[in-house]
């Protein structure tokens, strides 16, 4: 593409730029070389950038250590947020999980077990193995969650002693209960006691430190990658002036190297503008119809499980202190379907089949606040044994059934949504992926195209 | 190779250090802060205890009051109705109108009135004698003609002044202060408190309480006594009977104290505990119901002496506490003129 030999009679334009005394205009010849000692340095500079190749050399530096920065900073840059996104998927995300599970095993625990009591006697063997795997999912989840560093260590420490003091004063309260002993109740009342106050608080601390930690990591996976395209921006800027001022002064209108510079930095800057795109739509996805929605289902579970242990703790309570469970049973029922509740919450971003459990859902909070009239007024009126029959047994008036059904349907929602979320959290790291080792090559690219094309202009002048 | 080539390394020297200080500055702005900070644990620490402990309790003694004679209660007039034929317009009519007899009593006081888990039902010595009621109401004690509601100690005259019970079977001690809120009937149980401890305690009375952690339930005699004992123990109220046994059991306290007849109870489910000590109050047990039925009082102080002369009294006694001795006489019926 090269044209004549370069344009002659340019004033100051000379040929090897060493030898101070070849130097034009009307300074005083420069007896030190460029770089030499203090107070002619930047006598020296500008000296040098008199002359054409020193300007290019220098310009070329400029475009070397802009190039660089941008290669750098959006390589590290994509390496980190990616990180960040694989963090959500194999380790924020899982142990958000990994909490709710943790307050939801509780939760069931502590209903089962008042059920259980409810029994009398030997409790049923489908309570007894409930209870059993229950206990087991939350020492399951507490190990899980006991690996995790930087979670509320605090919280876990304290469940994890306060746990099998759990499980032991239930063990007490069967024994006695075994020998119809009202010392029984006397220890299931101080397991409830100690679930309500202690376990289960603990356990929702654990659960926000989860969702902290994987809203952080959500945001560094999502952050704008400012400093990349500030400077990618800033060495295309650089590149097209470089070239326009070649062409000005060389007549010669391209530049294969600088061309080549600058097709590899606008495709640098479109691929991190898109890959950021994308990924960030992905993980706002995975937020809005995954982990967000994970929480409010589970939020909705959680509030049906401390219904049902409401519904059996007023019963166990036998008239006497019954009514403030019986207050706070209505009012989980309206925080799950009333107006603003946990489901229509859910429903906003539900998908069509995940819409359709939640209509299910619905229409089995109907059914169980009517069986619960029934029973209530059976207890009120001094029909107790078809009030117990009707919280723990089966048919047409069971309670137990209608709020088991109903565990199941927001269970299978949350795995649907909990899916939902893993599918986006790898669609975004796959995103970033690509992007990393792209915007290395094409920096890679980019700097040689500068060196080569400025190289060459330069190399003229010798 | 130029004569410029020294100063080109020089300078790309300086490029390669500004890149990676750049590159730093990249990966320190784009890798976002750390891990969010640890938060501490919620929730009482320790071993666990019962619910609604108070230690030390909100008792204070009460001086005895003499101002009455706790046994005196209304004299039955003439015959017993016989069931299902209640005087009308009487308390007993209207209870027999609405169909059941609503009682309220314990469930966690073990012989008197606790949840039988075999059965579903609560059973006991106050039981049977409230089922003496009802039977003299209904003919007979079916589910349908009483219910029972469990309730606490501390509930037992609320319950009773806003009609939520018709009446109250709970191991109550006959008071004159607790006489200006209820009406009582005769004495149907002589008890007195006492102590209950570990076998092999050193506590032998009342006088070697001196700064034990001694129990009762809110709202009783018990505590108040246990507050106004000369050696100063420090009093623990619970809000059930069976509370108690669970802080002796996990060595949360030295004592529990009140009615010989509720540490009976206590002591059958432990066979490592023992009552020791004289008795040092005298509490007659009384039938409570609402202060302005007295057709009820005298109805009830009717059956109940059907019950000291036909035996029934005895049957009962018999049937829940022979273990804890022979069946002695029932206590005498002291009447107000």
């Amino acid at each position: 593409m090269s044209t004549a030999a370069p344009a002659p009679a340019r004033p100051g334009r000379t040929s090897p730029p060493s030898p101070p005394a070849q130097r034009g205009a009307g300074n005083t010849p420069v007896a030190a070389r460029p770089g030499g000692t203090g107070g002619t340095l930047a006598d020296a500079l500008r000296d040098r950038l008199r002359s054409t190749p020193g300007r290019l050399t220098a310009v070329l530096a400029v475009l070397v250590l802009l190039g660089l920065g941008a290669g750098l900073a959006s390589v590290i840059g994509v390496e980190s947020r990616g990180g960040a996104v694989e963090e959500t998927a194999t380790h924020s995300g899982p142990l958000t999980v990994q909490a709710q599970l943790l307050y939801r095993s509780m939760s069931d625990a502590d209903a089962t077990a008042a059920s259980a009591y409810l029994s009398g006697g030997v409790e049923p063997a489908a309570l007894r193995s409930r209870y059993l795997a229950d206990i087991d999912a939350a020492t399951k989840a507490l190990a899980a969650l006991g690996a995790s560093p930087g979670g509320a260590t605090d919280a876990v420490r304290a469940l994890n002693a306060g746990l099998p003091g759990y499980t032991g004063l239930v063990e007490t309260a069967r024994v006695y209960n075994r020998q119809n002993l009202p010392l029984g109740a006397a220890y299931l009342r101080e397991a409830s006691g100690l679930m309500s106050t202690s376990l289960l608080p603990n356990a929702q601390k654990v659960y926000q430190a989860e969702t902290t930690a994987l809203d952080t990591d959500r945001d560094s996976g999502g952050g704008v990658p400012w400093l990349a395209l500030a400077l990618g921006v800033l060495v295309l800027v650089g590149l097209i002036g470089t070239q326009r001022y070649l062409s000005r002064h060389t007549h010669r209108t391209f530049n294969v190297g600088l061309l080549t510079a600058t097709a590899a930095g606008v495709v640098l800057v479109l691929w991190l503008g898109l890959s950021w795109t994308l990924s960030s739509v992905n993980l706002s996805e995975g937020k809005n119809n995954g982990s967000a929605q994970v929480k409010m289902l589970s939020d909705a579970r959680i509030a049906a499980l401390q219904a049902r242990a409401d519904e059996s703790l007023t019963l166990v309570a036998h008239g006497g202190s019954g009514d403030r469970f019986d207050v706070d049973f209505g009012r989980k029922l309206a925080a799950l379907d009333g107006k603003g509740g946990a489901l229509d919450d859910a429903e906003q971003n539900a998908d069509p089949a995940t819409l359709d459990e939640l209509r299910a859902v619905r229409n089995d909070l109907t059914a169980w606040r009517s069986r619960h009239k029934a029973l209530r007024d059976n207890d009120d009126n001094g029909r107790f044994p078809l009030a117990v029959q009707a919280a723990i047994g089966h048919g047409d008036a069971s309670t137990a059934d209608v709020s088991a059904d109903l565990d199941k349907r927001l269970g299978r929602a949350i795995d649907d949504a909990q899916g939902t979320f893993t599918a986006r959290a790898g669609s975004a790291g796959d995103d970033l992926t690509g992007a990393g080792v792209g915007t290395g090559i094409l920096a890679v690219v980019l700097l040689g195209g500068t060196v080569m094309g400025i190289q060459r202009r330069v190399a003229e002048y010798r | 190779m130029t004569v410029h080539g020294p100063h080109r390394t020089a300078r790309r020297r300086r490029f390669r250090s500004l890149a990676g200080a750049l590159g730093a500055v990249a990966l320190l702005a784009l890798a976002g802060c750390g891990a969010p900070a640890t938060t501490g644990a919620v929730g009482p620490t320790g071993a666990p205890r019962p619910q609604d402990v108070q230690e030390p309790a909100h008792a204070s003694p009460q001086p005895p009051d003499t101002s009455c004679n706790p046994r005196a209660s209304l004299r039955p007039s003439g015959g017993l109705p016989s069931a299902g034929q209640m005087p009308a317009g009487s308390t007993m009519a209207k209870i027999a109108a609405r169909g059941r007899l609503i009682v309220g009593v314990d469930q966690t006081t073990y012989l008197f009135g606790y949840l039988d888990s075999t059965t579903g039902q609560i059973s006991g010595f106050d039981i049977d004698v409230a089922n003496e009621m009802a039977t003299a109401i209904f003919g007979d004690a079916s589910p349908q003609h009483v219910q029972y509601k469990a309730i606490s100690s501390a509930q037992r005259i609320p319950f009773l002044q806003n009609d939520t019970v018709d009446i109250v079977v709970d191991s109550m001690t006959i008071t004159c202060e607790r006489a200006k809120s209820v009406a009582f009937s005769t004495d149907y149980f002589d008890a007195g408190q006492r102590i209950l401890v570990h076998k092999g305690s050193p506590i032998k009375g009342p006088d070697d309480l001196a700064g034990k952690k001694v129990c009762a339930a809110d709202g009783t005699t018990s505590i108040s006594t246990i507050a106004g004992l000369k050696a100063k123990p420090v009093p623990v109220a619970v809000k059930d009977w069976t509370d108690c046994m669970v802080l002796l059991q996990q060595g949360q306290i030295d004592a529990v104290s009140t009615d010989d007849s509720i540490l009976d109870g206590l002591a059958a489910q432990d066979p490592t505990t023992q009552i020791v000590g004289p008795k040092f109050t005298d509490e007659p047990h009384g039938i409570a119901m609402g202060k302005n039925n007295d057709d009820l009082v005298r109805f009830v102080n009717g059956v109940l002496d059907r019950m000291r002369a036909d035996g029934g009294w005895k049957a009962i006694y018999t049937r829940w506490l022979s273990r804890v001795g022979p069946t002695p006489e029932p206590p005498a019926a002291v009447y107000t003129g």
